[in-house]
């Protein structure tokens, strides 16, 4: 960050406002992590809307984005994760969370280690980028941030005797998802503790439907647990806001209950083991029919 | 009028081949002028609404070429200027490109009038499954320039920079100013005796600042009294370009090249300069632009 406040002083930079606050001597967030790989792709998942909150605590870091108020997407980033992860109080804050993906692509496919700082309110949030390859090259950016927009809270009863709870590999749902019709408005979830145990059915504007049934005994299933039917109806564009992070993820679970509000895990491993999760909150579409 | 060149090194022709695809990229016409002792290429779309900037290669005939003869049409006369299609030739030369599969011998190239004046590319190649060799002819169809439109054909001129810095991480330059032209119109080159660049991106939403350092200086302007030494070691120059045609220019490069040369005209010009072999260089200038 020096080295940007040089540039600003020689009139290279203009804008003050994107220079950190002198206002503030600490900083209320500081972390690094050390590749930037499974970082990146997990923002690039839930970058389907302008503005995205970060939520920093002692337990970890949340990254919340959603589109009007029925779909929802967090990517929870535990402090283990990181290799310095320093919080002061629990900062948060709002970027562009297109401008944010973008800055962390910067250098290509070349790995780079990352550090983002945030000194408060008013103050931008700054990336440092350094590229492993090629130690001459370093990058600052710095973000402007905007006041938090509180994020909707979804929750499902973990309590309620109708909450299904199924475990998949990743992979195999997103092969599911790849090969479902295209074209449809709707997909219809059922999970039921008899046959066909987990089924997914398009229904489209021509009254079209097709239906994938998964048996709890397939070896794509991990955990099945059941124990009573649920259906419900979503949109195939919110499902589909999903599959960027479908198609990284290793590990699926795919929660609901009697309500039809859908919750969907997705486990993102880097090499190095260490996990990262996008959570993704899907409210169900209403039924018109009386039936 | 006689012009007929071969080349026989494979590397060279690869080469060869790789400059006319960058031409092929940046433009739809490009210029040919074919000297005693060099071959000169030139692309200049800038009259256009596009966004390629002015480039042009100098290739000293003996690097390339073991057999180089140009006559021209009056013995009083220095020059063969041709215009053809880039895309046409870099397409006749796709060939040499070729890599495991076959092998080329040689390549000539011959300006010849068959029902209208062309550039013949004939190639000579060994597939694996054959001890024949065959020729693989590509005519190139050319329009000649007649000496009395010479004067809107010049080469044009390296212009005279203050600092020139030889930037090793070309890969990276280039994914970098890819993704900058999506966060601001206009980039800030700033440079100094130090040997560190800085690539400045500013926008309402952002403030992206990347610095080369320890790169190489190639030159700073020769200080004309002891006085002026010492500001000379401290000598700082910027210019800002237009991002769209940076990043054009470095996504059309198709040479392996690590190493580019970047000199820097305050608030003029930036010029480029990419060394493929002593005697074969590529120029290209991307004008300043106000911010």
């Amino acid at each position: 960050m020096q080295h940007s406040k040089l540039l600003y002083e020689k009139g290279i930079i203009k804008n003050r406002r994107m220079l950190t606050q002198s206002q503030y001597e600490n900083y209320k967030l500081v972390c690094r992590l050390e590749h930037i790989k499974t970082f990146y792709s997990s923002i690039k998942a839930i970058c389907f809307s302008d503005f995205g909150t970060l939520q920093a605590s002692e337990d970890g870091l949340l990254i919340t984005v959603e589109q009007g108020k029925s779909i929802q997407a967090t990517l929870f980033i535990a402090p283990a994760f990181f290799a310095e992860f320093k919080v002061d109080g629990a900062p948060s804050f709002s970027v562009k969370i297109n401008v944010l993906a973008e800055c962390l692509s910067l250098f290509g496919l070349s790995d780079c280690s990352i550090k983002m700082l945030y000194k408060g309110e008013g103050a931008p949030l700054l990336l440092l980028l350094e590229p492993h390859d090629d130690d001459q090259v370093s990058t600052e950016c710095s973000i402007k941030t905007t006041n938090v927009e509180e994020p909707m809270e979804y929750e499902l009863d973990l309590n309620s005797s109708s909450l299904n709870t199924i475990f998949m590999r990743g992979p195999d749902l997103s092969n599911i998802f790849h090969e479902l019709d295209k074209a449809a408005d709707e997909y219809e979830f059922t999970i039921s503790p008899l046959k066909p145990h987990f089924k997914i059915t398009t229904l489209g504007v021509m009254q079209a439907e097709s239906s994938v049934e998964v048996a709890k005994s397939s070896d794509m299933i991990i955990l099945f647990n059941c124990r009573e039917t649920t259906v419900a109806r979503y949109k195939c564009q919110q499902i589909k806001l999903t599959n960027k992070a479908m198609q990284v993820a290793t590990k699926v679970a795919i929660k609901t209950d009697a309500s039809g509000l859908l919750e969907m895990h997705f486990m993102m491993q880097s090499d190095d083991q260490e996990e990262m999760y996008v959570r993704f909150f899907i409210t169900p579409l209403l039924e018109l029919d009386g039936n | 009028m006689k012009f007929r060149a071969k080349m026989l090194d494979v590397l060279y022709m690869r080469e060869f081949q790789a400059i006319a695809a960058t031409l092929a990229k940046l433009a739809k016409d490009c210029v040919m002028i074919l000297g005693q002792e060099r071959m000169h290429f030139i692309v200049n779309e800038e009259h256009c609404s596009t966004s390629s900037p002015l480039v042009w290669v100098s290739i000293g005939s003996k690097d390339y070429f073991p057999e180089y003869k140009m006559t021209p049409a009056r013995p009083d006369e220095d020059f063969i200027v041709l215009v053809m299609s880039a895309m046409h030739l870099s397409r006749a030369l796709a060939v040499l490109r070729s890599g495991t599969s076959s092998s080329v011998h040689s390549c000539k190239l011959k300006l010849k009038q068959i029902q209208f004046p062309c550039i013949s590319v004939i190639a000579t190649v060994v597939s694996p499954s054959s001890a024949e060799p065959r020729e693989v002819v590509h005519d190139v169809p050319v329009t000649v320039v007649p000496a009395s439109d010479w004067p809107s054909f010049v080469l044009p001129k390296v212009p005279s920079t203050q600092l020139v810095l030889g930037v090793p991480s070309l890969r990276l330059l280039r994914s970098l100013i890819d993704k900058l032209k999506n966060i601001s119109p206009s980039l800030i080159f700033h440079g100094s005796a130090t040997g560190e660049l800085n690539l400045v991106a500013e926008s309402e939403m952002a403030t992206i600042t990347t610095r080369f350092s320890r790169l190489l200086l190639h030159k700073v302007n020769q200080p004309q009294s002891p006085s002026a030494t010492a500001a000379a070691a401290a000598l700082e120059v910027s210019c800002s370009v237009d991002t769209r045609k940076a990043s054009a220019f470095f996504n059309a490069l198709q040479l392996p090249n690590e190493e580019i040369m970047i000199g820097i005209d305050k608030e003029r010009c930036i010029c480029l300069q990419l060394d493929i072999r002593s005697q074969v260089v590529l120029h290209s200038i991307l004008p300043a632009v106000c911010i």
